[in-house]
């Protein structure tokens, strides 16, 4: 598989003077199309940040991304909103989503943006929402507004779904649910799939795993031995 | 220790400084201007009450055909009704006395010198004479020679005198018996039956006046009319203002309000008839607060008209008929309206029949109630300031809802914080107290700030309007506790109990409910359907229904706004249609009134003039329907005065056919509109001060808006009104009538006094509407702006978070500022419908409390522009909403909310 993304030299620091914080200090890495890729590490090592420069809505002090060749530190804020609406899907860990739209309109909302949208009722059915299509986000649990989020995400039929900390605010059983839904996206939809995580056991499951601390990768293995979502345990 | 979310309330002050200047401008403007309004008003009404006493104002006043005799005036002032019937027998005994006098001469002579006939006739056949032409010289010698003395003689006689006598008697009695056969019609005419009847006691002053010709400019060309008093008069005496009261007999002190308006200063020259006067001070008359020449005039005008005082020399001088004007105090004042209707009504009786036995006529009574030059200001200003603090509460309403709607995002917004802050022991009570404090902290500012600007440029801004407007006495600012309990205390009561309802019922959820944000009160399962749509149609509904409260107040201030555009707007076009119209207000070009129709010789007026066609006209009363008035004591205090007309056959000037007759009359556009008349309809007209009634059928209407009248062929007019055939009272004429004396002249009507009306009108309030109308596009976006800004504010993390996703600035606007738009768009012209109806049906009550008509009118170009004017507001408060939609940033969503 040819290097889809390709992340360089990234430094990123927040405040300035004494309270300036290093977040990203040089971080490297490429990830292929169609992979499985896991940002593992504890609070504070970069990982939201580093997502948020590569969704293109963060930029970085230094160093680029580019995706398929193109650098995203070359593009205008309109080209910046036309790369995201294109190519990128979303998945917060707060959900995110629009408070006065049901749940078909929220999932609605990805699939607007996109030239060759999922069937949405489809979208809808797999994540087993069929039940709760008409209700707003605020009469569901956790679990069911985070597969809505990951609706809105897929329906779009992005290149690339970022995930930040999706299951972190779920229980254990809901949250592989949940991992077990993306996992599907990437199997069936062959979008390249970057979690972001403080979860050990998630990169199990995953082809490429980044393990960032203070700001660098430490770790940055393939994983040829991944098993499915349903087996994960922690 | 003190609540430590009080420090939390400076901080959202300077956090939120934009919206509260905007909140804080919009009440220190509402409150300032009605603040000073209140004391303007006050104020003013102070000074007119003060002048009242000190200035002597009448309760009321009559003008008779000449002077009025010391028994006249002891008559009328005893208040007690004439003996009538006395006078009528009294006439008819002067009458009888003349007849049989006459009759009993003619009989006495007769028989004398019959007697005187035959004597001499005996006499001759005695000396055998029988030449008859000898016997009639001889008669004709004795008949002079005696007849005087024979006549002397006879008439001494008792013989004659008792004769007499008896006839006199038979005639006295046939007086009485006469009398007494009409005397249900007489004590009926003046209202002689009344057995509650009460004297009223007056004193009664002279205040003789003359109209003269003015021009104050001295070229020539007469530009008003000036009624000019004595200064000498003990009633309705008259503030000078600037300058001083005339000394020299060619010294003249003229109405502040007419010198401002023609701009004649204190020193100028102006002619009065045919004398020149030096004007020497500017004067305010306590009974002409506003410039009406009659009481039945629409609108007062104080351009072509002039009230002046000068000496009784200097009025000694003057050449036009005096006008034997008369004002009067009552001895004991009414207490209220209905007691001076009263008072006035039973004057009248007592007036009425004392002017008939003194040999007097009546040309004018007008008690002071129905005053409209001392009441019409006065009245006027009270209701401009009911006017203004109704539109001040409606928008401190306004802006308490907003504060609810803000605080109610707020209380959302946080209500994690809310939820732990009650679980920590916080009560309800002291959250509601925190979320309240804001929005009465800035009606604290406002309401201070506004009431010192009230109280200052606000109170000279509504004086200076009033002395625009009215002729009015010099003022001094007053205290005004209204001023204070309508600015402050209402508003601060609006906006606390508003706020109170919302924010309590915002808290009433368990603390636990507002840990889990879980706000709803009722839950339902499945969110609103909405159809089928387009996927951004529905987005944009949905946020509709996200923020119904919003828009609710939202349409609620657009359809009061746009109200007040229609008004704003309606109103000068109106003044502007009238004058427009006024060609079609006039019969003809020229309407000539003479003094009567024949002239000095007895022979009849007439005119080469071609177009010249005579017409006759009288005045009548037409019952108004209480109903509509709500305000009293205007025009002739209830009545409508309607003008009939006697049209010649075949009228190039009026159009009413030839085959009216008996009853049937035309009625004019205006009346028909004015009380709902139609063909067939009946009307009772009847005369001001006599107790006739005219019962007539409506036939048709003419096409004529110059006021209330009833047309009738002259010959029916004649008959109806018991005059002479061939009686006329003036000359249509479409070119000028030149070989007519000016002294048979009584005016002449021409386009120039229809217009008069609107003039004073456009130049009293004009400028005030241009100001409104900005004042109220201000208003308009900055309420809009307010409601769209919470809108946003709520939608912040949604707008955040779909510009992650990929939406653009334009398509995220299009989504919160379409609805806004659309709902503005819709409503502005839904309420510009309402409103124009509105207006029509507003000025149609307003009309019916005074006399004449005058019709709500909008250019379409306005009615556009009403709409426009609204429109351009709130489309300056979307670029700010655009802008403030692209400042959002994406890591709004990316925060954590907790």
């Amino acid at each position: 598989m040819e290097n889809f993304l390709e992340i360089k030299e990234l430094k990123k620091s927040f405040g300035s003077g004494e309270a300036k914080q290093d977040v990203l200090r040089g971080t490297d890495f490429t990830v292929k199309k169609g992979e499985f890729c896991v940002l593992l590490g504890p609070s504070g090592s970069g990982k939201s940040t580093l997502l948020n420069i590569i969704g293109g809505i963060d930029t970085p002090d230094s160093g680029y991304v580019s995706i398929n060749g193109d650098k995203l530190e070359d593009m205008s804020e309109k080209q910046l909103t036309m790369y995201r609406r294109k190519h990128l899907g979303y998945v917060f860990q707060m959900y995110n989503l629009i408070p006065n739209l049901n749940v078909k309109e929220n999932i609605e909302v990805g699939a607007y943006l996109s030239d060759n949208p999922l069937d949405v009722e489809e979208v809808i059915t797999t994540l087993g929402l069929q039940n709760h299509k008409y209700k707003y986000p605020n009469q569901l649990s956790g679990g069911q507004q985070q597969r809505v989020s990951i609706g809105r995400a897929v329906v779009k039929n992005p290149d690339i779904l970022m995930c930040d900390e999706p299951t972190g605010a779920l229980d254990y059983k809901t949250s592989k649910e949940i991992l077990a839904l993306i996992e599907d996206c990437n199997r069936k939809y062959n979008s390249t799939i970057i979690m972001v995580t403080h979860n050990e056991a998630i990169k199990y499951m995953a082809d490429h795993v980044v393990k960032l601390r203070d700001g660098v990768v430490r770790h940055n293995d393939i994983n040829d031995k991944k098993i499915p979502a349903s087996e994960l345990d922690w | 220790m003190r609540n430590p979310l009080i420090k939390r309330i400076p901080k959202e002050l300077k956090s939120e400084w934009h919206k509260y200047i905007v909140i804080i401008l919009f009440m220190i403007l509402m409150i300032g201007l009605v603040s000073g309004m209140y004391v303007g008003h006050d104020s003013m009404l102070a000074s007119i009450e003060k002048g009242k006493d000190e200035l002597v104002l009448e309760d009321g006043s009559f003008e008779l055909n000449k002077k009025a005799s010391d028994e006249l005036i002891t008559g009328i002032e005893s208040g007690e009704m004439a003996d009538v019937r006395q006078y009528y027998i009294d006439e008819g005994v002067k009458e009888a006395d003349k007849e049989v006098e006459k009759a009993a001469q003619k009989e006495l002579h007769e028989q004398v010198e019959d007697n005187i006939k035959q004597m001499v006739r005996a006499q001759c056949e005695g000396y055998g004479i029988t030449d008859e032409q000898i016997i009639d010289a001889q008669i004709e010698t004795a008949l002079s020679d005696n007849l005087e003395n024979a006549l002397k003689e006879a008439e001494e006689s008792d013989e004659y005198k008792k004769a007499v006598e008896e006839a006199l008697e038979e005639a006295y009695k046939e007086v009485e018996k006469k009398v007494d056969e009409k005397w249900d019609d007489i004590s009926d005419e003046y209202g002689l039956n009344d057995e509650g009847f009460e004297p009223v006691r007056v004193k009664v002053y002279e205040n003789f006046y003359r109209n003269e010709n003015e021009d104050y400019d001295s070229d020539g060309v007469i530009d008003a009319t000036v009624r000019i008093f004595s200064d000498d008069s003990e009633i309705d005496k008259a503030e000078i203002i600037e300058g001083k009261a005339p000394k020299a007999d060619d010294e003249i002190a003229i109405d502040r309000m007419h010198a401002d308006n023609v701009g004649v200063k204190v020193g100028d020259t102006i002619t009065v008839g045919k004398k020149e006067f030096k004007v020497v001070g500017l004067l305010s008359y306590v009974n002409y607060l506003t410039l009406h020449e009659s009481n039945t005039d629409l609108m007062f005008d104080a351009f072509g008209f002039n009230v002046a005082m000068v000496t009784p020399e200097g009025f000694e001088t003057l050449k036009s008929r005096v006008h034997y004007n008369y004002g009067y105090l009552y001895d004991k004042k009414p207490e209220d309206k209905e007691a001076e209707a009263d008072h006035a009504e039973t004057l009248l009786k007592s007036l009425v029949t004392q002017t008939l036995v003194n040999d007097n006529e009546i040309e004018d009574f007008l008690p002071e109630y129905i005053r409209q030059a001392s009441n019409f200001a006065p009245s006027d200003i009270e209701g401009d300031t009911s006017g203004t603090s109704i539109l001040c509460y409606i928008l401190i309403a306004v802006i308490a809802f907003i504060f609810a709607i803000t605080i109610g995002n707020t209380i959302e917004k946080e209500a994690a914080v809310i939820g732990t802050l009650r679980a920590s022991g916080y009560t309800k009570g002291e959250l509601v107290f925190h979320y309240m404090s804001m929005p009465f902290i800035v009606t604290i500012i406002g309401a201070a700030l506004g009431n010192i600007l009230g109280y200052t440029l606000f109170e000279d801004v509504a004086v200076d309007l009033y002395y625009e407007s009215y002729s009015l006495p010099a003022c001094d600012t007053v205290w005004s506790p209204v001023a204070l309990v309508k600015t402050t205390v209402i508003p601060l009561i609006l906006m606390f109990f508003i706020n109170l309802f919302v924010i309590i019922n915002k808290l009433k959820l368990s603390p636990l409910k507002f840990l889990r944000r879980d706000l709803k009160k009722t839950k339902r399962s499945k969110a609103r359907r909405i159809p089928s749509w387009s996927f951004l149609a529905r987005f944009r509904l949905r946020n509709v229904f996200q923020n119904l409260p919003n828009y609710f107040v939202l349409i609620f201030g657009v359809i009061f706004i746009e109200l007040m555009l229609c008004f704003a707007f309606g109103v000068p076009d109106s003044f502007a249609n009238y004058s427009d119209k006024a060609p079609s207000m006039v019969f003809a070009k020229y309407q000539y009134m003479l003094m009567g129709s024949k002239d000095d010789d007895g022979d009849e007026i007439v005119t080469a003039e071609k177009s010249a066609e005579r017409f006759s006209t009288t005045s009548l009363m037409y019952p108004k329907d209480d109903k509509f008035a709500f305000r009293e004591g205007f025009g002739s205090g209830g009545d409508e005065s309607v003008s009939v007309y006697g049209i010649i056959p075949d009228s190039r000037y009026i159009d009413i056919g030839n085959e009216l007759s008996g009853d049937k009359v035309y009625v004019s556009s205006a009346f028909a509109t004015k009380f709902n008349l139609k063909s067939g309809d009946a009307i009772t007209l009847h005369e001001e001060y006599e107790n006739k009634k005219y019962d007539l059928t409506v036939e048709g209407i003419v096409s004529y808006d110059g006021g209330v009248a009833v047309f009738m062929p002259n010959n029916e007019f004649n008959r109806v009104f018991d005059k002479k055939d061939g009686d006329f009272s003036g000359y249509f004429s479409e070119n000028e009538i030149k070989d007519i004396d000016d002294k048979y002249i009584a005016t002449v009507i021409t386009v120039d006094d229809i217009t008069k009306v609107t003039r004073q009108l456009e130049h009293s309030m004009g400028s005030m509407f241009e100001v409104f109308k900005y004042v109220l596009v201000v208003l308009a976006a900055s309420l809009i702006y307010l409601l769209t800004k919470i809108i946003i504010e709520k939608n912040e993390n949604s707008i955040s978070m779909v510009k992650i996703l990929g939406f653009k600035n334009g398509e995220i606007a299009s989504l919160y500022i379409v609805p806004t738009a659309i709902i503005v768009v819709f409503v502005s012209i839904l309420s510009f419908v309402v409103g124009i109806f509105l207006m029509i049906y507003i000025f149609k009550v307003l009309m019916m409390s005074m006399d004449g008509w005058f019709e709500f009118y909008m250019r379409p170009v306005s009615m556009l522009l009403s709409v426009v004017y609204l429109l351009v507001g709130y489309a300056v408060v979307s670029v700010i909403d655009y802008i403030r939609i692209r400042k959002i940033p994406m890591n709004e969503a990316l925060k954590n909310v907790e």
